[in-house]
């Protein structure tokens, strides 16, 4: 299979779905990138993402199940797919040879 | 659901995606309510659900995937064959129309208005004006007259018989000719005899129009002859109305002119050439008259040969007649050739100048109807301009919005199409109802003013233009809407564009200059005509009986007889009690025909062709006073004025001043024709209105003792209603000759009011138009001014906060509508007082352009502009100025 490339912020939704587990849906994956990369992050845009990586084959979709709070509406929850893995895998082995021999410029205090 | 779900849901088909974006949102929107409160919490909710949809919508666009089962309003391409794409739009078309209600209604009642007034012209100038004739070939058949060298439309001269017959054979351009002449026949042996307009008529004549009889045949050579000519064809109307549409008519006598007649054939229904003809008999002239060069008795038609064209035959045609003229020095000395294509020479004069202005008219009222349609929709279209933004940032294409746009203004033309025919049919119903009927006989082509094919698709092409014409604008602003501007502004009212706002205000004084004009022009013809019913005539025209007839020379070939038929009738009617005042003339004013004569006043000695011709009329002294004709200076007709002495006249006033200036004409002398006999003048009468449209009030009045007229006018005025004596002049009339029939028998007041009518009708028509131009440019101000004031509601309420008084604002608001209305004034000033001279130019001088109407049309039509423009002021400044400012 051809291989995956992820842009920065499609690498950050896959990631965050990763940390999420079995709660990874729309709410709490925008939460989650804002929270660590301090960045805010648009709606409309992290749905387009999360469309686009599902298209791409990264990212697979299940409906949970409607509760009174969301006005009778379901959820819907995504995982990742073992492709989108071998690509986030990728990207993670790409970028960190590159940065490999700089930790010390790159280190930040935080 | 409401609203930002509503948009969400349209441009997120996929179910399950779409359901759970609205429960991410409605779930958020909980926990921002908690910390927020509600009324936040709804606006951020819009606020997301609308980003959301802007970034979705933007990268399905990108994409260009295929929607699944989206049945979008339009903000997509459109797959599948092309037409999927036209309903879809159409269908969009239709809801945008549905759902303002008000505003469409307005715009189709507006173009149906318009486009009715602009078919009826149409249909009037087509009928009566262009084609009133349609039998075949007709394109190919010519008129033939000749004329004075200085001639003017209406002095065609008939031909000589030994000219035309010198034509017919030296013509190569012509192939057959027609000739014609005219008889005023007197049918008799039914129970009332009645004078029917004939006409002798050369064998090929029915061919030549290609028409042939419904029944039996035309004539054949053999009947031109005399002695073999006694056959007559019947016209249609004829037939029915005085022989019952007997099936068996060929082959019967009837009698005219007291002579018998053989039934030959019946004339097609409709066929009434020339003139109203009721009735055709074979021409039979002698070698003696076909060798005839003086007596121009004949009108000729012809249809040209294969090939040839009316300039070739006219050219063909001088030649021939200048050999004439040079052969016959003496006969043809005054005879040009005139040759015209056959509708030309047949038409009235003034039936193309009055159609044309009419048509003139209702052009302009559309003209209206389009500048006051577009602003409607311009001003819709400002509203709409959030939803334009909406579908661009849905993904679609200006050009989609452009075609959409125009698409909506297709169907409301369509839609106005629909409802003007009612409208035409109601016009064209009330255009013939106008004609009176004596009238109708000379008014060819009136069969043809109905409804018919290519009536509707000339319409429906005006239609299509004029929406072209005024969906364009709101198509191009709809083009040009904003998408970042709308979405950003959630609590501002949008004031358009400094551009939008000029355009809007340049359609509005233009509809202002236009109603000017049209009301302007209207009632300068409203004057007119009522001046020609009712202004000064030179005669009291009421309580007047008139009875008209021909003598036929049959019966009257003496002169003697002439005058004794004429007192006998006289003194028949003199002992009835009603009768106040009799008397009798050749021919009254508002009569069809006409007669004039070359005058050569004494001491000067003009040639034939320099003198001028004056009107000439024969007359007794009781006619003057029946019909209260004032007699300036000198004496009446009286006894002394016998047939073999002195010859007299009586000259009215504009004559008298033409040819002798100031001093006393009684006594001076002219003569009617370079080798008469010397004529005195005894009396000045004042000026009479022949017609209306004969502007010739220089007239000779010679007695009826010294002349013998062939055609009578008795004039018998009473004290009540003049329709009473009718019987009595006819039982007058028949007790001297029984067989002589009357050819017109009416009240001078109708006979006025009919020979204007059609004159009348146009300017009632122009009335009308110039109404509903009013009524549209008060309509489009109204809403110009009503939508800005909404536009700035909230700027006035901050003025009014602020600490402005309610009138300071009305005049704030109020300034922009006196911009237009004086603009619209001044240009329309301008353009009516042009129009005026124009229309003063075409009409023969009959209308005058009268400044201080003018002035005053202005002054009304600026301050009901004004008073539409201060009705929304005056609402917008009692608007409470806090809830002008809460408005989004």
């Amino acid at each position: 299979m051809a291989p995956i490339y992820l842009g920065e912020f499609e690498y950050a939704v896959l990631l965050a779905i990763l940390h999420l587990d079995e709660d990874a849906y729309a709410v709490p994956i925008r939460e989650l990138i804002e929270q660590r990369t301090t960045r805010p992050v648009a709606r409309g845009a992290l749905y387009t993402g999360l469309d686009r990586l599902e298209s791409k084959g990264c990212l697979k979709s299940r409906m949970g199940d409607p509760s009174e709070e969301r006005g009778g509406k379901a959820r819907r929850y995504y995982s990742v797919t073992p492709a989108g893995l071998k690509a986030i895998r990728a990207t993670h082995d790409a970028l960190s040879s590159m940065a490999r021999g700089l930790e010390s410029i790159l280190a930040t205090d935080k | 659901m409401n609203f930002a779900e509503y948009v969400l849901s349209t441009v997120v088909r996929d179910n399950e995606l779409r359901e759970s974006m609205l429960g991410d949102l409605r779930e958020e929107s909980v926990r921002y309510a908690r910390r927020f409160g509600g009324s936040s919490a709804a606006r951020w909710h819009l606020r997301q659900s609308l980003s959301i949809a802007v970034r979705y919508g933007v990268m399905r666009m990108l994409r260009r995937k295929p929607p699944i089962r989206w049945i979008s309003i339009a903000a997509m391409e459109p797959e599948g064959p092309w037409w999927t794409g036209l309903t879809r739009d159409v269908l969009y078309a239709r809801r945008a129309i549905v759902q303002r209600p008000l505003l469409s209604f307005t715009v189709v009642v507006t173009l149906a208005l318009a486009l009715a007034a602009n078919s009826t012209t149409f249909s009037l100038m087509d009928a009566l004006v262009l084609r009133p004739y349609r039998f075949a070939g007709v394109d190919r058949l010519v008129v033939a007259t000749t004329e004075a060298q200085d001639a003017s439309f209406f002095d065609r001269i008939n031909v000589t018989a030994a000219d035309f017959r010198e034509w017919r054979e030296q013509s190569s351009t012509v192939r057959n000719w027609a000739m014609y002449q005219w008889w005023d026949a007197n049918l008799s042996g039914v129970d009332v005899p009645e004078q029917v307009p004939a006409f002798f008529v050369s064998p090929g004549f029915f061919e030549l129009l290609g028409s042939r009889p419904i029944m039996g045949r035309a004539f054949t050579e053999g009947e031109a002859q005399p002695g073999q000519h006694h056959r007559v064809v019947l016209g249609h109307g004829l037939w029915a109305r005085r022989f019952a549409s007997d099936p068996n008519i060929v082959g019967t006598s009837v009698r005219l002119d007291g002579e018998p007649y053989e039934v030959v054939g019946v004339a097609p229904p409709g066929f009434t050439t020339p003139d109203g003809a009721e009735l055709w008999a074979p021409i039979a002239l002698t070698d003696q008259q076909w060798a005839d060069r003086r007596n121009e008795n004949f009108g000729i038609y012809g249809r040209l040969a294969d090939g040839a064209t009316v300039e070739q035959a006219r050219a063909e045609l001088t030649t021939i007649v200048d050999t004439q003229r040079r052969d016959n020095p003496e006969s043809n000395a005054r005879r040009y050739a005139r040759l015209m294509s056959f509708t030309n020479g047949m038409a009235d004069p003034g039936a193309g100048a009055f159609i044309g202005i009419w048509q003139g008219a209702a052009l302009l009222l559309l003209l209206i109807a389009c500048a006051n349609i577009a602003n409607l929709l311009m001003a819709r279209g400002a509203e709409r301009s959030s939803e334009y933004a909406m579908r661009l940032a849905l993904g679609a294409s200006r050009a989609r919005i452009f075609t959409q746009t125009l698409i909506e203004g297709l169907l409301l033309s369509l839609i106005a199409l629909i409802v003007s025919i009612p409208l035409l049919a109601i016009g064209l119903g009330l255009s013939r109802g106008s004609i009176p009927a004596s009238v109708l006989r000379f008014v060819p082509g009136w069969s043809f003013i109905r409804i018919d094919i290519p009536l509707l698709l000339a319409t429906a092409l005006l239609g299509t233009v004029a929406m072209v014409a005024f969906s364009l604008l709101p198509a191009v602003q709809a083009m040009r809407s904003q998408v970042s501007d709308t979405l950003r502004q959630s609590g501002r009212s949008l004031t358009p564009g400094r551009n939008r706002q000029w355009v809007r205000s340049a359609l509005a004084a233009t509809q202002v200059a236009l109603a000017l004009a049209l009301l302007f022009a209207s009632t300068m013809s409203l004057d007119a005509a009522d001046r020609t019913v009712n202004g000064v005539l030179g005669f009291d025209k009421r309580n007047v009986l008139v009875a008209q007839l021909n003598l036929p020379e049959r019966n009257y070939s003496e002169a003697e007889t002439r005058r004794r038929f004429i007192t006998d009738v006289i003194d028949g009617m003199r002992g009835i009690p009603a009768v106040s005042e009799i008397g009798a003339t050749s021919i009254i004013p508002n009569a069809f025909n006409n007669q004039s004569r070359r005058f050569f006043p004494e001491g000067q000695d003009l040639k034939e062709h320099e003198a001028r011709f004056a009107q000439y009329r024969s007359a007794d002294s009781g006619y003057f006073s029946a019909m209260k004709i004032p007699l300036m200076r000198g004496r009446p007709f009286d006894t002394s004025d016998r047939v073999d002495g002195q010859q007299v006249a009586i000259v009215s006033t504009s004559l008298a001043r033409a040819y002798w200036g100031e001093s006393d004409p009684i006594g001076k002398r002219f003569k009617l024709a370079i080798d008469g006999p010397w004529i005195m003048v005894v009396g000045v009468s004042g000026d009479v209105q022949h017609n209306w449209f004969v502007r010739q009030f220089e007239t000779v009045y010679r007695p009826l003792s010294q002349t013998a007229p062939y055609s009578v006018a008795f004039a018998v005025r009473t004290v009540g209603d003049p329709n009473a004596l009718a019987g009595d002049l006819r039982r007058a009339v028949s007790k001297v000759d029984a067989d002589q029939p009357i050819a017109s028998l009416a009240a001078l007041d109708t006979l006025v009011e009919e020979r204007a009518a059609g004159f009348a009708f146009i300017a009632r028509a122009l009335g009308v138009v110039g109404a509903i131009a009013l009524v549209l440019s008060l309509m489009g101000i109204y809403s110009l001014m009503a939508f800005l004031t909404a536009q700035r509601t909230q700027e006035i309420g901050v003025r009014m906060a602020l600490g402005a008084g309610k009138w300071q604002v009305i005049r704030a608001t109020t300034k922009r509508a006196l911009t237009i209305t004086i603009a619209g004034s001044v240009i329309g000033a301008v353009l009516a007082f042009a129009l005026g001279r124009a229309m003063q130019a075409m009409l023969f001088g009959l209308v005058a352009t009268n400044m201080s109407q003018l002035i005053v049309l202005a002054v009304v039509l600026g301050t009901a502009a004004l008073i539409a423009a201060y009705l929304p002021a005056r609402r917008a400044a009692g608007i409470d100025p806090m809830s002008a400012l809460r408005q989004p």
